[in-house]
């Protein structure tokens, strides 16, 4: 019965709390510009994030190891500090992106210029990590987040035609803007496997003490949680196809983002909108920071654990402080929202394999989970994903950038 | 024991669980005529950044010898002191009257305390 009462809550605060702004800008984008042609990007995504965040939690319950900590000890202290300085940077740009996030959706609630939120945004941020448990952050604005199923009963609403948007699963060559194209889909790979994800997962096996026992529960969480999230994904991709191209729009400021569950919802759609967007963001702004916390506390051998009060781990808590504090500048000095945000996530994808190759190959290690290792499917299909997004992202994003396709 | 494989990088605890940090470097006693003999694990930011490179290093140290005076950014366990258990080393020292806890310490006294809440 616990284990069951667990299950719910893990697949539940995995489901609000998977959409971002990475998610649903990425979506969007794709759905104004090519339609339902890039949903085959979210779905090879999503394939690649039930993955390795079944991985993540089976590594830490078998081994007691958070990633950071195993692969510290497994690859040294060197490979640790470029993981900590390269992840640690491109985190920080998609943590500046979510602050952007939830800025915007009080502007849209308010009329008042983003801008001018990121110190209230960035204080709220800070105070509910400083005030708040584990428990608070990982299942409290995870339920709120599940106002974000809205996505889904508006696309249903909206009735596509589903035989269109089972085309779009297949990958097909674009008959226009190419680069642009291939730039979306390296962006969408990057907001669906964001290495924060399952390095956060990882720190929660470890602060709600899993061990062997939760092999199964972990292995369902993983899977439906992360397919639920995928689906919101989509969902957000159907109503940007449907709504933006009628309207000749491109999604390609953030205020048009608010008309995507207009059509289908009316004023409540602009409402939920808000919601959705505010909530999701403030969510993984959550997770994002804690992360780069755990991520220096981890590795240098830091007292952590969101349970402790701050005084008890003067630098976890300084760390995060000062992260929140970095971030927020990019807000300040009004850096485009949703220019940030698909650059971060084509960065992340471009940056994945720094985390991801030593994570497998510890996954593979007799020595961290004996029995329990991956077999070849497993490898096989994160490899392969984790290819493709770099090589992809080597190709599309000079493109972006510089011009050309 | 592997010291490389078993012992180097592990989370090091004190006797009551406390995290002091990570196994920076191990420190090996070489005299002779004798077996080489594995004398300290030793803890801290300079031990690291030696690591790291030469050069980074010396750029740590004119840091905290800006920062901090001459005291050692390092901190040495005897091994006698240390015991592996599971996934981490266990140091039979107080974590807090050490030069592990130093820099800790000192935020918690001079910068959290003063943030209301902490």
């Amino acid at each position: 019965m616990k284990k069951l009462l667990e299950i719910s809550l893990g697949i539940v605060t995995s489901v609000g709390g998977f959409l971002e702004i990475g998610s649903i800008a990425t979506a969007a984008q794709a759905g104004a510009e090519f339609r339902f042609q890039l949903l085959w990007a979210i779905l090879l995504g999503g394939l690649c994030i039930i993955f390795l965040v079944e991985q993540s939690g089976r590594l830490s319950a078998v081994s007691g190891h958070t990633i950071v900590g195993a692969i510290r000890e497994r690859f040294g202290f060197n490979y640790f500090f470029f993981l900590f300085v390269t992840l640690g940077l491109v985190t920080l740009l998609v943590l500046a992106a979510e602050i952007g996030g939830v800025c915007v959706a009080f502007e849209m609630a308010t009329g008042i210029g983003f801008q001018w939120w990121g110190i209230p945004v960035a204080f709220l941020v800070w105070i509910l990590i400083w005030k708040g448990t584990f428990g608070v952050i990982e299942k409290g604005v995870s339920l709120l987040g599940l106002v974000t199923i809205s996505f889904i009963v508006a696309a249903i609403i909206m009735h596509p035609d589903w035989l269109a948007v089972a085309r779009g699963a297949l990958p097909s060559i674009p008959t226009h803007d190419r680069s642009r194209y291939w730039f979306v889909a390296v962006s969408i790979l990057g907001a669906s496997i964001s290495p924060y994800l399952y390095f956060f997962y990882s720190s929660g096996a470890i602060e709600d003490h899993w061990d062997e026992n939760y092999i199964n529960v972990n292995r369902v969480i993983a899977s439906t949680g992360m397919s639920f999230g995928s689906l919101i994904s989509i969902a957000v991709l159907i109503l940007a196809a449907l709504v933006f191209p009628p309207r000749g729009l491109h999604a390609d400021h953030y205020s048009q983002l608010a008309l995507l569950m207009q059509d289908a919802l009316g004023h409540w759609g602009f409402i939920l909108f808000v919601l959705s967007l505010g909530i999701a963001c403030l969510g993984a702004a959550l997770e994002i920071t804690l992360e780069v916390a755990y991520l220096a506390a981890q590795g240098f051998g830091w007292n952590w654990s969101e349970n402790q009060p701050p005084i008890k781990e003067a630098r976890f808590s300084l760390t995060y402080t000062l992260v929140i504090i970095l971030a927020v500048v990019f807000v300040l000095i009004g850096i485009d929202p949703l220019q940030l945000t698909m650059f971060s996530m084509a960065l992340t994808a471009a940056t994945l394999p720094i985390s991801i190759v030593p994570f497998l190959i510890l996954m593979n290690d007799k020595n961290y989970l004996e029995e329990f290792r991956n077999g070849w499917f497993s490898n096989f299909v994160v490899i392969a994903i984790i290819s493709l997004a770099f090589l992809l992202s080597l190709v599309a994003i000079p493109l972006q950038i510089f011009g050309g396709g | 024991m592997n010291l490389i494989r078993d012992c180097l990088d592990k989370q090091v605890v004190d006797r009551h669980g406390q995290n002091m940090g990570r196994v920076d470097g191990i420190v090996i006693q070489l005299e002779t005529g004798k077996q080489p003999r594995v004398a300290f694990v030793e803890l801290g930011v300079e031990t690291v950044a030696r690591r790291v490179s030469s050069s980074f290093e010396r750029l740590l140290k004119k840091l905290i010898r800006s920062q901090a005076g001459e005291q050692e950014a390092r901190y040495r366990i005897p091994w006698s002191k240390v015991i592996p258990a599971g996934i981490e080393l266990v140091a039979n020292v107080e974590a807090e009257k050490t030069p592990a806890l130093r820099l800790e310490l000192w935020l918690r006294r001079n910068v959290v305390s003063r943030i209301p809440g902490a």
